[in-house]
Formats: C-alpha cells, sequence, structure tokens
C-alpha cells in the first residue's frame, strides 16, 4: 500500500517538474508519446484483453480526428466539447462494430475490421464537403477557459493528464470483475457464457472501449499535428498500432507505453534513412511476433517492478 | 451494353481468380490466412520490373527470373516463419502474415520509391472490335495466361499423383503422414506454387494497374473474391473471382466509378455477415 | 407430487443427415440425483447441451422451473439457475484456481462499472465476499492447498474437481455434470461420490450426471434414464434399470441379453 502512495506522489511530482526541465521539443514529443499510447491502449483492450482481432484502430483514430475538427470549424462547437462527444459516437459505432464478433472470428473478423479501415478511409477522402476531401482539412486551435493551448509544453498539461487518468481507470477496470471475465472469455468461451457472462456483450464493450479510446488519442494527435491527411488514417496506421502493441506487450499497459516511445523515437534515430521508416517499423512487428510474442513486457526487470506496484488486489 | 460490360470485366475477374486460389490454397494447406499475400503480389511484379530495369534483362528473361525468385521466397517464407510459427496462437499467425506483407510493400517503397512505375503489356492495348463488342488484346492476354495457369494447377491437383497428395495432407494431416506423406514438404510446396502464383498475378496486373507499393491492396479483392466462393474450395476461389470481376464492373458501370472500391468492400463486409461460408463453402461445427 | 425442476420434451436433433437425438424425454425431479447413461455417441452430452443453450433442438422443448429455456442462450440458462461442468475440462487454464471459481461467485457480487474504474465503492468489500465464497467452495472440493497455482498446472483430477466449486459458484439450482467420473482412479470416484452427496443435502441442490462409470451411478442415483442412438430405451430406479433386457442388450449385445433371462 505504501508502495503505491509513494509511487503516486513520485508520479505528481515528476509531472509538475518535467515542462521545467525538458525543452519545448521534447515535451512535444511526450504528449506524441502519450497520445499514441492511448491509442495502442484501446488496441490492446480489444486484441490483447478481450482476444478479438481487430485492424479498425486507424478509423477510429481518424474519425476521432475528424469530427471534432468538422464541428468546430462547420458548427463553431469549441474542441473540449467536441472532442467528448465525438469519442461518445465513435464508441457507439464501436459496439455496433463489435456485433460483428456474433458472426465471424478470426480471420474473417480481421478481414472486416480491415474492409471497415478501407471504406472509413474512402468516406473520408470522397467527402470533400465535410472533410476537404484528399487534400485534408486543418485543425482549430484547442482553447478553453479562454486559454489556447498550442505549443507542446501547454498541451501538456491536455494530455498528459488525459492519458493518466484513462490508463488508470483502464487498468483498474482490468483488475476487477470485469478484467476477470474478459481474462475468462479469452481462455474458455464456451465455459464463460456457461458461467453466465453474456459474452456478445463483452466483446461488444471491448470493440466500443477500443473506439472511445482510439478517438480521444486520434483527437490529441489531430491538435498535436495540427493538419488531417486522410491517407494517415488507412490499413497501414493499424498495422503500425498493432506493431506497436505486440513490441509492447498485448495485455501491458507499461509496456505499450515504452513501445509508444521507441515508435516515436525511431524517426529522430533514423535522421537522413526517413524513406526505411516504414521498413524499420514492419520488420520491428516481424521481428518481434516471430521471436518474443509477449513484447517487451515480458522482460524480467518490467515484471518484477510491476509486481510490486500491484501486490495485493485483483487480478490480471 | 451488358456483353461489352461483362467482356470488360474478365480482365478484372480472372486476375481475381488467381490471387484468390492463392489466397485458398495457402489457407486450405496451412490454415494460414495470408494477408500479406496482395503485397507478395506486388512484389513478385516488382521483381521482375527489377530484372529488366535495373539489371537490363528481357522481357521474358526478367519474367522467368521473377518466377524462379518468387520460388525461393515462397520456400523462406514457410521455413522462416510459417514453420516456426505453426504451434503458435491464431492471432499470432495472422499479425506474422502482415507483417510479412508490410515488410515487403516497405521494402518496395524504400528502395524503389513510392512512385508509380511503367510496366509493359504483353500485347497491344488498342481495342479491336469483335462482333460489336470492344476488346483489348492486352487485357485478352491476361485472361488467356489467367485461364492457362488455372488450367495447370487444376491438372496438377486433379490429375497428377502428386498434386493428388498435396490436397490429401492438406485435409488429414495426420492421415496422410501415416501414408508416407511428409506433411512439412507438402506444406512448402504450397507455400512455393501460392509465392509462384502472386508473381503471375503481379505481372498480369502490374501493366493494368501501374505498378507501386501500394498495389498490394488489390489482395483485399482477392480475399473478397475467395471468401465469395467458400474459403475452402479451390473451384469456389475461381468461380468467387470471376463474379467479383462481374459485381464489380456491373457496380462501377451502373452505380458510380468512384465508389467502385467502396462496393467491394460493402460487398466483403455483406457476405461475412449474412453467409461467412460463401456461396459455395460449408460452415464447420465446433464438438464441445 | 412437486412439478419437476426440469422437464425435457420430445427433444429431436438433427445435424445434416445425423440424428442425434430422437424424442428424448425426460424429468428431473426436485432434489433429486439422477443419472444419463448410454453407450458412447448414444446422445447423452448433446442433452446437456441442448438444456444449456449451447445446441438447438430441431424439435421438442425444454423448460425449467415451469419456464421454457429451449431457445435461451447459455448464459442466459446460467443465469436462471443451471450450472453445468464440461466433459473437456473447458477451464479457464492460465488464471489461478481461485480466479475460476470467482468468475461464477462475481456475479453475485456485481459491483458496477464506475466502482470498477475508480476501486472505490462496493469494489472492496465485494472484491473480498467474491474471493471468500470461492475459496470456501474449494475446500468443499478438496481444493484449498492448491487455490493459487494456475488451473492448467493442477493434477487431471483436481482439474474435475475445480470444474464443479466453478459451477457451484454460479448458486445453481439445477447441477449438470457431463462425464465427471470419467479418467478418475476408484479412490478419486468415492470422493466425488461423497461430495455430490453433500452438496445435494447441504445445498438442498438438484443433480444430473451423465456418465458411463457405473461405481458412481449405481452409488448415487435416485433414478437413471438410459440412451441408446439417441432414443431414450429405459427410465426408473438403478435396480430396474440393472435389470431391463433393453439396456443389456444395448451394452453388452443381442447374446448377453439371453445369457440374463432367468
Amino acid at each position: 500500500m505504501t508502495v503505491r502512495i509513494f509511487s503516486a506522489i513520485a508520479a505528481l511530482a515528476l509531472f509538475v517538474a518535467v515542462p521545467h526541465l525538458l525543452p519545448e521539443f521534447r515535451l512535444f514529443q511526450i504528449c506524441l508519446i502519450a497520445a499514441t499510447a492511448l491509442v495502442v491502449l484501446g488496441q490492446i483492450v480489444v486484441t490483447g484483453f478481450a482476444g478479438q482481432i481487430s485492424l479498425a484502430q486507424a478509423a477510429f483514430v481518424g474519425l476521432g480526428g475528424y469530427g471534432p475538427a468538422i464541428l468546430a470549424t462547420a458548427w463553431g462547437l469549441p474542441l473540449w466539447l467536441g472532442i467528448p462527444l465525438t469519442a461518445a459516437a465513435v464508441a457507439a459505432g464501436g459496439f455496433v462494430l463489435g456485433q460483428l464478433t456474433l458472426r465471424v472470428s478470426g480471420h474473417y473478423l480481421a478481414l472486416a475490421t480491415l474492409a471497415f479501415t478501407a471504406i472509413v478511409q474512402l468516406a473520408l477522402i470522397h467527402s470533400d464537403m465535410l472533410t476537404g476531401g484528399a487534400a485534408g482539412m486543418a485543425v482549430p486551435p484547442f482553447s478553453i477557459l479562454g486559454l489556447t493551448l498550442s505549443k507542446g509544453g501547454e498541451l501538456y498539461y491536455l494530455v498528459v493528464p488525459v492519458t493518466g487518468a484513462l490508463f488508470l481507470i483502464t487498468e483498474n477496470v482490468m483488475r476487477s470483475r470485469f478484467g476477470r471475465g474478459f481474462a475468462a472469455l479469452r481462455q474458455s468461451e464456451t465455459a464463460a457464457e456457461a458461467m453466465g457472462l453474456n459474452v456478445r456483450r463483452y466483446k461488444a464493450s471491448a470493440f466500443a472501449a477500443s473506439g472511445f479510446l482510439g478517438a480521444i488519442g486520434g483527437a490529441m494527435l489531430a491538435i498535436l499535428s495540427t493538419y488531417l491527411d486522410p491517407t494517415q488514417f488507412g490499413i497501414t496506421q493499424s498495422i503500425y498500432y498493432l506493431a506497436i502493441a505486440v513490441v509492447g506487450g498485448m495485455v501491458s499497459t507499461v509496456g505499450i507505453v515504452l513501445a509508444s516511445a521507441i515508435f516515436v523515437f525511431i524517426p529522430e534515430w533514423l535522421q537522413a534513412f526517413q524513406s526505411y521508416l516504414g521498413l524499420v517499423f514492419s520488420l520491428l512487428l516481424l521481428g518481434f511476433i516471430v521471436l518474443r510474442p509477449e513484447g517487451l513486457a515480458s522482460l524480467h526487470s518490467l515484471r518484477l517492478g510491476l509486481n510490486l506496484l500491484r501486490s495485493g488486489e485483483g487480478t490480471r | 451494353m451488358l456483353a461489352q460490360v461483362l467482356v470488360s470485366s474478365a480482365t478484372a475477374g480472372a486476375v481475381y481468380a488467381v490471387i484468390a486460389l492463392g489466397f485458398v490454397l495457402i489457407h486450405k494447406g496451412t490454415g494460414v490466412v495470408h494477408f500479406g499475400y496482395g503485397d507478395q503480389v506486388t512484389f513478385g511484379a516488382y521483381l521482375a520490373l527489377i530484372a529488366q530495369v535495373l539489371i537490363g534483362l528481357p522481357f521474358w528473361a526478367s519474367v522467368v527470373a521473377a518466377l524462379l525468385l518468387s520460388v525461393a521466397i515462397g520456400a523462406l517464407i514457410y521455413a522462416g516463419f510459417m514453420w516456426p510459427l505453426r504451434k503458435a496462437s491464431l492471432l499470432s499467425r495472422i499479425i506474422a502474415s502482415l507483417a510479412l506483407g508490410t515488410v515487403m510493400r516497405e521494402f518496395l517503397r524504400a528502395f524503389m520509391g513510392p512512385n508509380a512505375w511503367p510496366f509493359p503489356f504483353l500485347l497491344s492495348q488498342n481495342s479491336v472490335s469483335v462482333g460489336g463488342i470492344l476488346v483489348v488484346p492486352a487485357n485478352l492476354a491476361i485472361v488467356g495466361v489467367s485461364v492457362l495457369v488455372l488450367g495447370v494447377l487444376f491438372l496438377l491437383f486433379e490429375k497428377t499423383v502428386y498434386g493428388k497428395a498435396i490436397m490429401a495432407a492438406c485435409d488429414n494431416q495426420i492421415g496422410a503422414s501415416i501414408v508416407g506423406i511428409r506433411v512439412s514438404s507438402v506444406f512448402m510446396m504450397i507455400w512455393v506454387i501460392a509465392s509462384v502464383l502472386a508473381t503471375v498475378a503481379g505481372i498480369l496486373m502490374a501493366p493494368v494497374l501501374t505498378l507501386s507499393p501500394d498495389m498490394g491492396f488489390i489482395g483485399i479483392k482477392g480475399f473478397t473474391a475467395a471468401v465469395l466462393g467458400g474459403f475452402n474450395s479451390l473451384a469456389g476461389a475461381v468461380c468467387g473471382g470471376v463474379l467479383l470481376g462481374v459485381l464489380e464492373a456491373l457496380a462501377g458501370t451502373y452505380v458510380s466509378t468512384a465508389l467502385k472500391d467502396m462496393i467491394s468492400y460493402g460487398i466483403l463486409i455483406a457476405i461475412i455477415l449474412a453467409r461467412p461460408q460463401g456461396l459455395l463453402g460449408v460452415l464447420a461445427i465446433r464438438k464441445v | 407430487m412437486s412439478a419437476p425442476l426440469l422437464r425435457v420434451t420430445d427433444i429431436t436433433v438433427r445435424f445434416g443427415g445425423i440424428v442425434a437425438l430422437s424424442g428424448v424425454s425426460l424429468d428431473v425431479t426436485v432434489g433429486s440425483i439422477q443419472a444419463v447413461i448410454g453407450p458412447n455417441g448414444a446422445g447423452k452430452s448433446t442433452l446437456l447441451n441442448v438444456i444449456t443453450g449451447l445446441c438447438r433442438a430441431s424439435e421438442g422443448a425444454v423448460s425449467f422451473a415451469d419456464q421454457r429455456i429451449d431457445r435461451a442462450r447459455p448464459h442466459i440458462v446460467s443465469r436462471k439457475g443451471i450450472a453445468r461442468t464440461f466433459q473437456n475440462t473447458e477451464l479457464f487454464g492460465e488464471m489461478s484456481a481461485v480466479e475460476n471459481v470467482m468468475v461464477g461467485s462475481d456475479r453475485h457480487h456485481a459491483y458496477g462499472l464506475t466502482s470498477a474504474a475508480t476501486h472505490a465503492g462496493g469494489y472492496r468489500p465485494m472484491e473480498k465476499q467474491a474471493r471468500r465464497e470461492a475459496e470456501d467452495l474449494l475446500a468443499l472440493v478438496g481444493l484449498e492447498g492448491q487455490m493459487n497455482m494456475a488451473a492448467a498446472a493442477l493434477p487431471f483430477g483436481g482439474q474435475r474437481r475445480l470444474e464443479i466449486a466453478r459451477a457451484l459458484a454460479t448458486r445453481p439450482r439445477l447441477l449438470l455434470l457431463d462425464e465427471p467420473a470419467a479418467g478418475l482412479r476408484t479412490a478419486e470416484v468415492e470422493d466425488l461420490t461423497h461430495i455430490l452427496l453433500r452438496i445435494r443435502s447441504e445445498r438442498g441442490l438438484t443433480i444430473l450426471v451423465i456418465d458411463h462409470v457405473m461405481a458412481l451411478v449405481m452409488a448415487i442415483s435416485d433414478r437413471i434414464s438410459v440412451l441408446n442412438f439417441g432414443h431414450k430405451i429405459a427410465d426408473g430406479d438403478p435396480a430396474e434399470v440393472r435389470k431391463s433386457p433393453e439396456v443389456i442388450r444395448a451394452y453388452l449385445g443381442e447374446k448377453a441379453e439371453h445369457a440374463f433371462r432367468p
């Protein structure tokens, strides 16, 4: 118990201190890492915890970004209102998508979610009136209570707490009876149903959660990049988020934060070799899935630290 | 008018059929759905291009070189990735096949650039009128080669002992190994055949689609065709390909050319929801 | 005569060309232990699957406490008060024994999503209660020493008992056991017999057992139904069934039936 209180205080202290210690572009990167990790959290909720193969994450990210931008540009709705509204709508859409799992699983589910992403991207590209079509559209700046947040150092105070809160909530839920339910349906759907679990609703809820988290993450990515380009929300990006999930560890919240950081830093490390970016990402994915499918989370030192923090309640 | 649409759709249908066949062959044999197959199709076409443009081989020599290289690629994929993962979870195998495809695609993007390369046609591109219907000889060549390839495979699997052994191993691994068939060799053979098929499809399709790293997304069309045909039957894959070609052409003509792709994806989702076993397949029942 | 707790009426199940069950009817009285026996392939597991909603019957009806359940989905059947074990143990292998049982007991300590998200409110007390209930059930089946062991790591007999504990956690009125004694050693079968009799008397549970192991079936059943090739060929108390010529013929063949004629 004291370990948890101590680490909570340490985390808070770190959060307050960091903006004074790091330069602007590093703070921007931290925001990028947090937003990416949030999207990937959505991925592991549906694919890791609920065991459902989903390649729809990029679509959720795209919708999560375009939604608030369109609401702000066309109807003047401020982003701080548009973002949660869009996320709720995307969650509802995710729930409907999750009904697919009634009919199909495995390969067909992967294919259906792939097709979903393709359709959403095509819709974004062809809806010129609303989305600016293939040319994309600008994202208005984020302002709340008269304050406009535009630099990395300012958006830090939005992105990091939101990400932190959602991560904490997800962790808590996964260490409750709901987490047990997900683990159960992952290991034996038949038995889970025989124990009274509404498996279909669990799966659809997982899709809804992945939609919600993907949309919020997508909104924040949109604010950070200030521009929405529809080619960024396709099948390749879904695979990108899946790659981070695999490298981080499909059921590890800490692992995916680490992996998100790695993937955000790779373009910087590559310097002049930017054109090899996609190749590096996909080689990482291939390497990990063949050699170390549990991802970074399976590293011994990581496990020890986690167990220390988590001692006691709940299940994994 | 309708006849024109049907004739024009034969090109796409023929190539979809070849790709669908590759998908189904791999799935029937090794239980893996190769999500990266479309990218392998692209890769195969690029091999021919590289041989021709960078090494300077004449067209037909580069085609042969590409086919030979794809034999090696098929063997490498099986030995290096699919065989080690044979006991892994379904998710891992799906991700692995996606990753393989993405690696191929990104490799091409990095080393050959993201832009399209021109690719030579087999025959003339100018349309010729046959009985009032416009026919393009180049497209005719595509259909012709596809039919030839499918015919060869049909003979292989239905008429030769070797081919029948492959099909036997697909249906019942244990039974096959009891009668002396080495299952891992059979799977290796399947991957090799499918990889060669991919290159053939790529070379056929490249002139029509223009060759770029993203041409691989045609794989989804091939997948749709395979699903239409009921993912487990080779004949079904071919029928599915032809059918998809026709449906697409009809949609393109009577609905909208811009939305043609969306309609294909829509067909895919509709089939998955309404009749996942496809038009010719059979749903499996799991015993508890 | 009280109404039967479970009433199966004229159930017929066809899979394509195969008839797995044909016009099978069965009544299970409250508080009794009944058995369904029959040679392999007689349709016993199919009957269980129909009752629990895993399999849809082509004809016929199933009622539980006077409510039709034959069209209900498995989780609804479970919530109405029917629990089951599986022929091939379907445990949650990576979870510990106590966690497996908690999946069953969770339903009766159901805190909401907000409580789960914040770990406040009902979370802590209800988690404790669910865990305690699970631990008690594990003690009942003799697994108190292996509580935190991964289910897949338990010995075969332990896995079977874990399945029973897990089924009991849902607080059912009717317990369906699918070949609970299969593969158990004689001593383990005796333990199982004691556990089942205890469950019936202490918890007022009604039990329907499918099995081959005659030692178990004869020792605990008030009533036995016999299936063969999808038909019910006998129904009565153990003594009657043991003497029935149809049953002997089904299990041992034509010649044996004649051998037993007085």
